[in-house]
């Protein structure tokens, strides 16, 4: 067991060493000058002098290979840098719109979860009638709409025409508790809106193949109370890849929420990384992308670690 | 026992929440302004150039010796007046001002400022320009006296940039002093500034207002949104499309002037576009109502002169159809320089900007008629800067708009022997412009610099370093009962800043 943990610790962090090395390389190898662009903005020239200056004080006038040692080197001291336009440090950043960006995300599994799970086994258990296929249909364009389009008229219809939301932005909690949850609500929906068809479709056909097995006959069988079968017997079981799959989805969540963070002005991770990317802010764009692969790389490490624990064969392979 | 509540009061508490809200959404905190911002500003760095979102917030904050009033005129800020002081030297005499920290503003903060901007290691962006002055004296704590190394007619001009405003000396590099209306109050990074009135501003009974909350608004359907829906009072960035919406809404009001432009660029280095006559004949081949249609939904207008507005002294009425559309004679010239069947080009432009991409499309398919098959080029705008730089392309989509509505403001785009920038044509040398832009610098005669400049534009007509296509309309909106607030005329449209001081909610 010890052997087996040592080994997947070590891959992660392998991992994490190849990501960090994969995206300095790639935002340096760009084109585009952080220097020049932020003396640049509004489409005008900067003064040459002024830019090989700024350069200079950015450390980009360096070397690569000095400038990724550096960079290597902070980052063994768990210090991500700071931002090229303000000084402003990355970590504290990240620390600061990571917990916005998981508690939209937070928010809209939960919705999702409360819609989907109840209505996938409700179409489950009435499998081919007119409700099922009302529902499967429901689900089917929820899927297929983008998360843009339904941000966008849902700004047009509860904030422009029926004025009950504000039209996105955000709020502090502490501020003001109501107004924050509020301004959630709305990109916490839209985002629901899809998670939930998934979640549904999933459970359906879960619900559905846990009915017709043994187990779940030979309670009927037994006379348990059909109630009791569908929470106890059914449910249950059809839960693990729901799960599975809602696991993998708040994953990819992490770093693509960014047209609803855009659409509904929320300061999240996501939008933070697509300006960094956008003025070539090398230290908070490998900062945003490394911190997300460490928490995909430990979830990760965190689901093999628990398949050992389950499955014993897992430890010997 | 746990208290507990009935499904039915749930659903109905629920149902009851977006009702509740109405009252508060609407309520706005008396005498504070809520502009949307276009961005959140990068860095509010004073005399740094980082972009209109961040000048904006600077005109808050911060006052130069001199600024802009409602028509476009120089008006007295920290200086209460200046005038010519010899052929290289002008005197600025003072007001009684005090900073935020209830210093006074004296000659020696002046001097300090100036000093700075032109320093070594300085990203200021008038250094270049400050290096140009040979001394700067201080007589007495009210007087400056500036010396210029050379006459300097545009000094004026450039101190009435927000790029240029009076810092304390007596200020930290993190947090400078100004002397603005208003007071920086606090920063939620990436999402809001705020502001309080300064009880010390040298302009009495102003400003009007108690605060401003700049929020920043990236995505431009969400700020007009957010302003229809009454979140904020005032949006910056007004895009084009909903313009005419918010112009027929009785409670919103639209503030727009043509300003900034967009014009083509060359790669002058190489053939075909190191040819005058293929510069030109482009200029001709371009339908420019097609790019303000396509582009600014009819926001805007064509520009077939060097981008010099109407209203400046310094129009000139015979030469602004200069480059009009004529199909005949851009054949004609591309005949003339040897490609009768027209060529195939680099076309260099960005997807980021719709409007780059939007006008770069219409270029497109106008040269396809004269037999120029332009091949487009569509990167980020980050990499298009890079590209643009280096020279690697045949021609280019530019949109600006100058610093202030005086011609030497067109240096930056026609000037040949300035370093290369995205922003001009690269290569592209016509020595006698700018030994015309050299010498209207230096005239101070109202009369002669027209002529130098109207002789200056007809040589560009003819020479064509770069090409304009098309004003493009800037503009603000805000709710109806918003007073004070002014766009101000062509370039200056990102002053605008300057009359939050006069502007009142309610």
């Amino acid at each position: 067991m010890l052997y087996y943990v040592v080994r997947r610790v070590g891959v992660a962090v392998g991992l994490v060493w190849f990501v960090a090395t994969f995206v300095f390389l790639a935002i340096h190898l760009v084109p585009g000058d952080p220097a020049e662009l932020l003396l640049s903005q509004g489409g005008v020239a900067p003064d040459p002098a002024a830019v090989a200056d700024l350069r200079e004080k950015l450390g980009l006038n360096q070397p690569l290979l000095q400038q990724y040692a550096a960079y290597l080197t902070a980052l063994i001291r768990g210090d991500l840098g700071t931002s090229l336009l303000d000084d402003h440090p990355v970590a504290s950043e990240i620390a600061l719109r990571l917990p916005r960006t998981l508690e939209l995300i937070g928010a809209a599994a939960l919705l999702a979860v409360a819609v989907g799970l109840p209505a996938g086994t409700f179409a489950a258990l009435r499998a081919g009638t007119a409700s099922d296929r009302a529902l499967s249909t429901l689900a089917g364009i929820a899927l297929s709409i983008p998360v843009f389009v339904v941000g966008t008229v849902a700004i047009l219809v509860f904030a422009q025409k029926l004025r009950w939301v504000p039209a996105g932005g955000y709020v502090q909690f502490g501020r003001d508790p109501l107004h924050h949850l509020l301004v959630l609500a709305m990109p916490a929906c839209t985002i629901a809106v899809g998670l939930a068809a998934i979640i549904f479709r999933m459970t359906r056909s879960s619900v559905l193949e846990v009915l017709g097995r043994d187990h779940v006959r030979a309670a009927r069988a037994r006379g348990i109370a059909p109630a009791q079968i569908i929470m106890h017997h059914v449910v249950r079981n059809a839960l693990i890849p729901v799960v599975t799959v809602l696991g993998l989805h708040l994953g990819s969540l992490l770093g693509g929420t960014v047209l609803v963070e855009y659409v509904f002005n929320w300061p999240g991770l996501s939008g933070y990384l697509v300006r960094a990317v956008e003025l070539r802010d090398y230290p908070e764009v490998t900062g945003i992308v490394l911190v997300i692969s460490i928490l995909f790389v430990l979830l990760n490490l965190l689901v093999d670690l628990l398949y050992a624990v389950l499955d014993p064969r897992v430890r010997h392979a | 026992m746990l208290p507990t509540i009935s499904r039915r009061a749930f659903v109905a508490s629920a149902a009851a929440l977006p009702f509740l809200r109405i009252a508060k959404a609407r309520a706005r905190t008396p005498g504070i302004l809520t502009f949307g911002l276009s961005s959140y500003p990068p860095s509010i760095q004073p005399w740094a150039n980082t972009g209109t979102a961040a000048g904006t917030v600077k005109l808050m904050i911060h006052r130069g010796l001199l600024s802009y009033d409602t028509k476009g005129a120089l008006r007295p800020e920290l200086a209460e007046t200046w005038a010519r002081d010899g052929s290289t030297a002008w005197l600025f005499k003072l007001r009684n001002a005090v900073f935020h920290n209830g210093e006074a503003v004296t000659s020696a903060d002046v001097k300090w400022t100036l000093e700075q901007v032109a320093a070594e290691k300085s990203t200021a962006y008038f250094r270049s320009e400050m290096q140009g002055v040979d001394r700067i004296e201080t007589p007495d704590e009210r007087t400056v006296r500036v010396v210029m190394k050379q006459p300097t007619a545009t000094l004026s001009q450039w101190l009435a940039s927000y790029h240029l405003p009076i810092i304390s000396r007596k200020s930290d590099a993190t947090q400078p002093i100004g002397a603005g209306p208003f007071v920086l109050k606090a920063q939620e990074r990436g999402v809001a500034l705020e502001v309080d009135a300064s009880p010390k501003y040298y302009r009495p009974g102003l400003p009007k207002l108690k605060g401003i909350r700049a929020i920043a608004y990236a995505d431009e359907n969400l700020r007009v949104a957010a302003l229809q829906a009454g979140d904020v009072d005032l949006i910056e960035y007004v895009p084009w499309q909903s313009m005419e919406a918010i112009s027929n809404d009785p409670k919103l009001r639209l503030d727009a002037t043509d300003g900034p432009f967009m014009y083509l660029l060359f790669n002058g280095t190489k053939a075909p576009f190191n040819d005058a006559r293929v510069r030109k004949a482009v200029a001709h081949a371009i339908k420019r109502e097609d790019i303000v249609k396509a582009a600014f939904f009819s926001r805007g207008s064509p520009l077939t002169h060097l981008p010099i507005v109407d209203s400046s002294e310094f129009f000139n009425p015979e030469l602004k159809e200069g480059w009009k559309y004529d199909l005949t004679l851009a054949k004609k010239l591309l005949a003339e320089a040897g490609y009768p069947d027209g060529f195939r080009c680099s076309f260099l432009s960005t997807a980021q900007y719709g409007m780059h991409k939007d006008s770069a499309e219409v270029v497109q398919q106008n040269l396809a008629a004269i037999g120029i098959k332009a091949e487009l080029n569509l990167p980020d705008w980050a990499t298009r800067v890079t590209l643009g730089n280096r020279g690697q392309y045949d021609l280019a989509m530019g949109g600006t708009a100058a610093d202030n509505n005086d011609p030497d403001g067109l240096a930056n785009l026609i000037d040949g022997s300035l370093s290369p920038s995205y922003v001009r044509s690269f290569g592209v040398r016509v020595p006698k412009i700018e030994d015309l832009l050299k010498a209207g610098r230096a005239e101070f005669d109202p009369a002669k610099r027209k002529t130098i400049y109207k002789e200056m534009e007809s040589l560009a007509i003819a020479e064509a370093p770069v090409v304009s296509l098309a004003w493009r309309s800037q503009g603000y909106a805000m709710q109806s009962d918003v007073t004070g607030f002014k766009n101000l005329p062509g370039a200056l449209t990102f002053n605008s800043g300057l009359t939050l001081e006069e502007t009142a909610v309610g």
